[in-house]
C-alpha cells in the first residue's frame, strides 16, 4: 500500500512556485537556528519538511506565516517571497499574512468554544460573511474539507474541547481553511494522535492538496512518504536536500540525507 | 549478551546497587514520614490557633447577640407630655412613673429615687417613646406598651456578668437595684431576644443601643470605591504588562517596584491619603469614597499580581491558534486569553477585596474611627468601617463594649469566610482543564 502511494501521483504538472525562500538565517538570541536556507515550495503539492529533532524544520515553518514575530529573541534574515512579494516587508501586516497562510498546530489547539464557533471565528474576525446564512455556509463547507462534517454536524453547538484527538484535529484543521487560505501549513499535525485518527488527517491532506499548497512538518519518514510530492530534508539548520519524495526515498543524493532515512542519524 | 551470565554468576553491580538502595530506603522512608509529622503538626497548630481564637470570640461575643428588653405599660400622662409642647415633653419622667407604678414601695415624689430607677432603661427609651407619640399624638392620655432596652449594667446582670457576691460598694449596681430588677424579671417584664439592633443600630455611646449599621454601610461604600477603581485599573495596568509592553530594563523596574508595592505597609498608604487626597485634593475626611481610594492603593498591586499570573496560566497553545487564524494581538488578548483568565483574576480582586475589608490602619489615618450616630447616606457621608468600629468599641470603657466588639469581630471574620469561599467557588467551578 505505501508502496504503491509513493509511486503514484508523483507528477506535480502545475509546478507554479508559491513560496520562494532565498537566504534564510533565523537567529534565536546567539544561536544560528537556520543557516542559508533557500527553497521553492509549488503550489497544490504537498511538501513534508523532515529531519532530526532540532534541526529547524519547524523553526522554518514558523516562517512562513511570522509566528516567530511572537518569540521576542527570534530574528529573521533573508528574503521571503510568497506569490512574488516579500512577507517580512514592512508594508505587509502579519495578521493579513496569517489569513493567506493557515497553520495547523502539533497538540490539537480548539478554541474553549463551541464547535460552531471555533471554524466561524477567522471568518468572523477578518469579515468574510455579512450574514449568519453565509457564515453557516462557511462553516459547512469548512468542516466538510476537514473531513468532520459528518461526525459533528449534530452537535456543532458542544465544545470543541469535548471531541476525541482526532476529531480536534481535524476541527483545527478545518478552523484553518474556513478562512480560506491558500496555503497551509502543519507542524506535525498527526503527533499527538493514534495510528486510525493520523490515517485520517493523511487521507485529508491529500484531499486539501487540491486546493492548497501544503507544508507538513513531521518526525514520520512513512507519513512523509504517504502523503507530500516533495520533500525538503534539514539537519542542523541547513537545507540538505530538497527534491521529489521518490526520489529522496529511495535515491538520496547527499550522504546524510542517506544516513537519516536509513536510521543512522536523528 | 547480558541474560546468558546473569543466570550463573551473581553481577556483582547489579548486587551492590540493590543492597544500597536497600539501606538508604530506610533513611529515605524515615525523612519522608518526618515530613508528614511535621506538616501535620504544623497545620494541627494552625487549626488549634484558629481554634482557641474563634472560641474566645464566640464565649465574649455571644453576649452580644441578645439584648435585655422590658415591656412596660406606659400611662402617657397628658400633664407630662401636653401636645401644644411636642416633641419635646417630660419622656423620661412618664417612663419612671410607669416603672414606679410596677414596684411598690417606689415612691415617686423622691427624685433621687426616681433618677436611680431611670437608670434602669437604656437612654433610648425616651426617645422611642417620644418618637411613638410624636407618630401619633393621639396617644397622650392613654396606656401604651412598650418593649425597650434596659441599660448596660441591668443588661449586664441579666447576662450573669455582675457578680453579686461582689460587695456592693465595689459593685455597679447596688442592693436595692438588683431588687428591682429582680422583682420586675419575677414579673415576665423582663425578656431576652435576638439583638437585631447590633445589626440596625448605627454607633452609639450606650452599648445596649450601638450598632454596626453606619459601620457596615461604610465599609461597603468604601469596597465599592475600592473596586470601581482598582479592578479596571489593576487589570489595565496587568494586561498591558504581560501582553503588550516590550521586556526590558524598565518593564523589570516596573515588575519590581509594583512587587514592592504590594509589601508596603498600608499605614504607608493612609499617611499618603491623608496628604494627597485630604490635604491636596481637599477631600471631605472620615469619607468612605477617601478610605475605598486609599483601599484602592492597596489592592491594587494585589489584582495586578494575581492577574499576570492568570494570564500566565493561559496556554500558549490557544494564543497561537488565534493568532494562526490571523487574529491581531488585542484580539487574542481580549477574545481569548482575558475571558480563560477571567476566573484566576475574579479570585485574586474578591482575596484582594476581602485583605482591604479588614484593614484597619489607613482608615485611622484618614478619620474614618470618628464617633458618627447616623449611618452614611452615601460615599462621602461621614462614616465608620467594621474594622475601626471594632477599633472603637475596643476602646471604649463600657463594660457592654467588651462583648460587643468580639460580636462585631464575628460579622467581620463572616464577611471574610463568605468572600473568599465565593473566590473558591468561582476557581472550582470555572477552572478549565485542557
Amino acid at each position: 500500500m505505501m508502496n504503491d502511494m509513493r509511486k503514484i501521483d508523483r507528477d506535480t504538472a502545475v509546478s507554479d512556485t508559491k513560496i520562494q525562500a532565498r537566504d534564510v538565517q533565523v537567529f534565536y538570541g546567539d544561536a544560528h537556528a537556520i543557516k542559508d536556507v533557500s527553497v521553492d515550495i509549488l503550489d497544490k503539492t504537498v511538501t513534508a519538511f523532515i529531519g532530526p529533532s532540532g534541526c529547524g524544520k519547524s523553526t522554518f515553518l514558523r516562517c512562513l506565516n511570522r509566528m516567530n514575530d511572537t518569540i521576542d529573541i527570534a530574528r529573521v534574515e533573508g528574503d521571503i517571497q510568497i506569490d512574488g512579494s516579500d512577507i517580512y516587508d514592512p508594508s505587509i501586516d502579519p495578521v493579513q499574512l496569517r489569513a493567506k497562510v493557515g497553520m495547523v498546530f502539533q497538540k490539537p489547539n480548539p478554541f474553549p468554544k463551541s464547535i460552531y464557533d471555533n471554524i466561524a471565528y477567522g471568518p468572523r474576525i477578518h469579515g468574510l460573511a455579512r450574514t449568519k446564512a453565509e457564515l453557516d455556509e462557511i462553516v459547512e463547507r469548512s468542516l466538510r474539507r476537514g473531513a468532520i462534517w459528518d461526525e459533528v454536524k449534530d452537535r456543532l453547538h458542544e465544545p470543541g474541547t469535548g471531541l476525541s484527538g482526532g476529531q480536534q484535529q481535524r476541527l483545527c484543521i478545518a478552523r484553518a481553511v474556513a478562512t480560506e487560505p491558500e496555503i497551509l501549513l502543519m507542524d506535525e499535525p498527526c503527533s499527538a494522535l493514534d495510528p486510525i485518527a493520523t490515517a485520517q488527517v493523511e487521507d485529508l491532506i491529500d484531499e486539501l492538496r487540491r486546493n492548497y499548497s501544503v507544508v507538513i512538518v513531521t518526525h514520520s519518514m512513512q507519513q512523509a512518504a504517504r502523503v507530500s510530492q516533495k520533500t525538503a530534508f534539514f539537519h542542523l539548520g541547513n537545507l540538505v536536500e530538497y527534491r521529489e519524495t521518490g526520489q529522496i526515498f529511495t535515491n538520496p543524493e547527499d550522504p546524510r540525507t542517506e544516513s537519516y532515512i536509513t536510521g543512522r542519524i536523528g | 549478551m547480558a541474560d546468558a551470565t546473569a543466570g550463573t554468576d551473581q553481577n556483582p553491580k547489579t548486587g551492590s546497587t540493590a543492597d544500597a538502595v536497600r539501606a538508604s530506603l530506610a533513611r529515605r522512608n524515615r525523612k519522608q514520614r518526618t515530613v508528614q509529622v511535621l506538616g501535620l503538626g504544623a497545620i494541627s497548630f494552625a487549626f488549634l490557633m484558629l481554634f482557641i481564637l474563634i472560641a474566645s470570640l464566640v464565649s465574649s461575643g455571644y453576649h452580644a447577640f441578645t439584648q435585655t428588653h422590658i415591656t412596660l405599660e406606659v400611662f402617657i400622662d397628658p400633664e407630662e407630655v401636653p401636645l401644644e409642647r411636642l416633641p419635646r415633653g417630660g419622656f423620661d419622667d412618664v417612663l419612671e412613673a410607669s416603672l414606679a407604678s410596677v414596684l411598690e414601695g417606689v415612691d415617686p415624689n423622691d427624685r433621687a429615687t426616681m433618677r436611680a430607677l431611670g437608670g434602669l432603661l437604656s437612654n433610648g427609651a425616651q426617645f422611642r417613646l417620644r418618637d411613638r407619640v410624636v407618630e401619633s399624638p393621639d396617644l397622650i392620655g392613654q396606656t401604651v406598651t412598650m418593649t425597650v432596652p434596659v441599660s448596660d449594667p441591668y443588661d449586664q446582670l441579666n447576662k450573669g456578668l455582675i457578680d453579686r457576691e461582689t460587695p456592693e460598694q465595689h459593685r455597679r449596681l447596688k442592693d436595692f437595684e438588683i431588687g428591682w430588677f429582680d422583682r420586675l424579671n419575677a414579673s415576665n417584664a423582663i425578656s431576652k431576644p435576638l439583638n437585631t439592633g447590633l445589626i440596625s443600630n448605627p454607633d452609639s455611646r450606650f452599648p445596649e443601643l450601638a450598632g454596626l449599621k453606619g459601620a457596615l454601610i461604610g465599609s461597603f461604600w468604601a469596597l465599592f470605591v475600592c473596586f470601581l477603581i482598582s479592578f479596571p485599573l489593576g487589570i489595565g495596568a496587568a494586561i498591558y504588562l504581560e501582553e503588550f509592553a516590550p521586556k526590558n530594563k524598565f518593564s523589570d523596574f516596573v515588575e519590581v517596584n509594583i512587587n514592592n508595592l504590594a509589601a508596603v505597609p498600608s499605614v504607608v498608604f493612609g499617611l499618603l491619603a491623608l496628604a494627597v487626597f485630604i490635604g491636596w485634593f481637599g477631600l471631605p475626611r472620615s469619607a468612605p469614597f477617601v478610605g475605598g481610594m486609599t483601599l484602592a492603593l492597596m489592592t491594587m498591586p494585589t489584582i495586578i499580581i494575581a492577574t499576570r499570573a492568570a494570564l500566565k496560566a493561559v496556554p500558549p497553545s490557544i494564543r497561537e491558534a488565534a493568532l494562526g487564524v490571523g487574529a491581531s494581538k488585542h484580539q487574542v488578548v481580549f477574545g481569548h486569553v482575558l475571558p480563560l483568565a477571567m476566573p484566576g483574576i475574579l479570585t485574586g480582586t474578591i482575596i484582594g477585596l476581602a485583605q482591604a475589608l479588614g484593614e484597619t490602619a489607613p482608615l485611622l489615618l484618614i478619620g474614618m474611627n470618628a464617633f458618627i450616630t447616623s449611618a452614611p447616606s452615601g460615599p462621602f457621608d461621614s462614616a465608620t468601617a467594621l474594622p475601626t468600629q471594632i477599633f472603637i468599641w475596643a476602646d471604649s470603657p463600657e463594660r457592654g463594649f467588651v462583648s460587643r466588639t468580639s460580636a462585631a469581630i464575628l460579622v467581620l471574620l463572616g464577611f471574610l469566610i463568605t468572600m473568599n469561599a465565593i473566590s473558591i467557588y468561582l476557581r472550582n467551578r470555572f477552572e478549565r482543564n485542557w
